[in-house]
């Protein structure tokens, strides 16, 4: 999000507070959302990928949605009830793709978007598709699953450079552009990875027969709310529901509230965040920087930057949510202050964290304790616990940097669990020792920020080679 | 006739009208947009603004540019001739290179872009 977007998106969620109909405020946030995405989403060398890649999660969410009522007695009556929302997608799609023929007053997309045809085609054929699956004599639940694994594939493909290149080399071979000059990072879908989660808690929850029955303007509302649309937080569907159901009025103390939040996360990330980016560390600056200290300075303003930076857009997603009542979950909460990994874990981006725990954590370690093989516990809780921060390494990008910054922190938090569970019959004797407690619960602060400092070596950095010359000067080796 | 009814046919007819709205003088405002993405550096709408056989020279345009501050003086482009899906067009004022507070100005005036209409988008494909 630019500070354009935001300053525009305030002045936005502040109208649509002030709407005394909630009915309308709802279908107000449903078209400005839609609209949103498209105004974000950055310009990229494919020809027309910046209205094709909106309009691809837009469709990938009507679809989700279908799916979501097949095995619902109220299936069909549900998709009737639908079709306002539907309409108002469409002509919001289609509208937005004929701002093309506005000349200079066109358009919404960074370049001008296809002609109509193609787009009106291809709004059909998704409509053929959903209704094909919809029909089709399979089981709810085998449905979901698939879709669940072509989500996963999109991601897999999105998040892995030679993957994404050859996406690239077809997606040019369409637009007649040389395939010659494809490259990984072509394909710059924004938001996409938040889409992602959003639409697989939904269909996971749907498999448990936990999600509520969710109408299509409330479900797309969620899916592509452009307060969270590019960072997160990553909200619940259920809880979002419950937002949207009730009245709300801005008032001053809420206008106070939200706003403040913003100016925050304005702050930390457009003024403090962007200051530290001068030194923090970087591929280039890894690479020309010799001295210890310099290094141990990068590395400590990477940290603070990418903290400032990420907390930020979340200060803003939440204070903008406030604006129009809804109350998005808290994303950070003092990460570099806690005395252990698991904690950290706990207070930086807590709902990535939630939400990897709740659909993978979980399962794996609940089918490894229910299995044939009795597993040591420890095994189990190693194999869990770094498989997920793999995992999440891997969500942000699928290079050997990502995996062994995510086996870094699986291996750190699976060491706390034993230390932690060493420890715990000495508790109480700890307890009688203030002085002590402090002491080891400062020490504590401190080797977990370093231990996170010293993983984000491998964040920030292109290649495992850098990134051990870099650990290396840090400690003065090299 | 509904409120709702209503609504969508005015967006209906609103859509239609643009349309049919005929775009003024779109080569040369393709070759404009391509000048200013020049002058950014914007490789990505270089890149999109380039017609397949372009592409190699927009870049090497674009990096023989890495090293210099670009702007645009005084430009203004229009279509000289159109056979089909080929035009001409001719622009007037100047690219302005800085180096070290060096000015260097090539003259558009001595240069005709060869613009093609591939899909209904303009893109420049030579210029001599």
């Amino acid at each position: 999000m630019t500070l354009l977007n935001i300053l525009v998106f305030c002045a936005a969620a502040i109208l649509l507070g002030l709407l005394r109909q909630d009915r309308w405020r709802h279908w107000l946030i449903l078209a400005l959302s839609v609209a949103a995405i498209y105004w974000m989403q950055p310009l990229m060398p494919i020809r027309q990928l910046d209205f094709w890649l909106p309009t691809a999660a837009i469709l990938l969410t009507l679809g989700t949605w279908v799916v979501l009522q097949t095995g619902r007695d109220d299936a069909r009556a549900s998709i009737r009830a639908a079709l306002p929302a539907l309409a108002l997608i469409a002509a919001l799609v289609l509208g937005i793709a004929a701002l093309r023929y506005l000349g200079d007053a066109c358009c919404l997309t960074p370049s001008p978007p296809p002609p109509l045809l193609p787009v009106v085609i291809a709004l059909l054929l998704a409509v053929i598709v959903t209704g094909v699956i919809f029909v089709l004599p399979i089981r709810g639940v085998y449905k979901m699953t698939l879709l669940i694994l072509l989500l996963i594939a999109l991601l897999v493909v999105l998040k892995t450079p030679r993957l994404s290149e050859a996406a690239s080399v077809w997606l040019r071979t369409l637009t007649q552009q040389p395939t010659g000059q494809a490259a990984a990072l072509d394909i710059r879908w924004l938001g996409i990875s938040y889409v992602f989660f959003r639409l697989v808690h939904a269909l996971r929850d749907r498999q448990s027969g936990l999600l509520p029955a969710l109408p299509l303007q409330h479900f797309a509302g969620y899916v592509l709310f452009f307060p969270t649309y590019t960072a997160g937080p990553i909200d619940r569907a259920e809880r979002f529901l419950k937002d949207a159901s009730r009245e709300f009025t801005l008032t001053w103390p809420v206008l106070y509230a939200g706003g403040q939040r913003i100016v925050l996360g304005l702050f930390k990330k457009f003024v403090l965040a962007d200051l530290l980016a001068v030194v923090a560390l970087d591929a280039i600056k890894a690479a020309q920087v010799e001295s210890t200290l310099w290094t141990w300075l990068m590395v400590y303003a990477y940290a603070c930057r990418l903290y400032l930076d990420f907390s930020g857009l979340s200060d803003i997603a939440i204070g903008l949510g406030r604006l129009m009542g809804f109350t998005i979950p808290e994303n950070f909460t003092a990460p570099y202050r806690k005395s252990d990994l698991t904690a950290f874990w706990n207070s930086w981006h807590i709902t990535l964290a939630m939400w990897f725990r709740a659909y993978y954590f979980n399962a794996v370690s609940r089918a490894l304790r229910a299995s044939r093989f009795k597993f040591p516990m420890a095994l189990i809780i190693a194999f869990s616990q770094i498989t997920t921060m793999i995992l999440i390494g891997m969500w942000h990008g699928n290079t050997w940097n990502f995996i062994i910054w995510g086996a870094w922190h699986g291996v750190g938090l699976f060491v706390h669990n034993r230390w932690a569970t060493a420890m715990k019959p000495r508790a109480r004797e700890l307890d009688a020792r203030p002085r002590l407690k402090a002491a080891l619960s400062l020490l504590g602060v401190l080797l977990t920020f370093h231990y996170v400092v010293l993983g984000w070596v491998w964040f920030a950095l292109p290649t495992p080679a850098l990134s051990l010359t870099v650990l290396q000067r840090l400690f003065g080796l090299s | 006739m509904t409120l709702r009814i209503r609504l969508i046919a005015l967006l209906a007819a609103a859509m239609l009208l643009a349309a049919c709205t005929g775009s003024t003088d779109a080569p040369a405002r393709a070759v404009e947009s391509y000048l200013q993405a020049l002058a950014r550096k914007d490789a990505d709408r270089l890149a999109q603004l380039s017609c397949a056989d372009w592409a190699d020279d927009a870049q090497q345009a674009l990096d023989s540019f890495a090293a210099v501050d670009v702007t645009l003086r005084d430009v203004s482009c229009r279509t000289s001739a159109v056979e089909d899906d080929i035009a001409s067009v001719s622009c007037t004022g100047a690219l302005a290179a800085t180096y070290q507070g060096e000015v260097r100005e090539l003259d558009l005036s001595k240069q005709v872009f060869e613009v093609v209409n591939q899909s209904g988008d303009w893109l420049v494909c030579s210029n001599d």
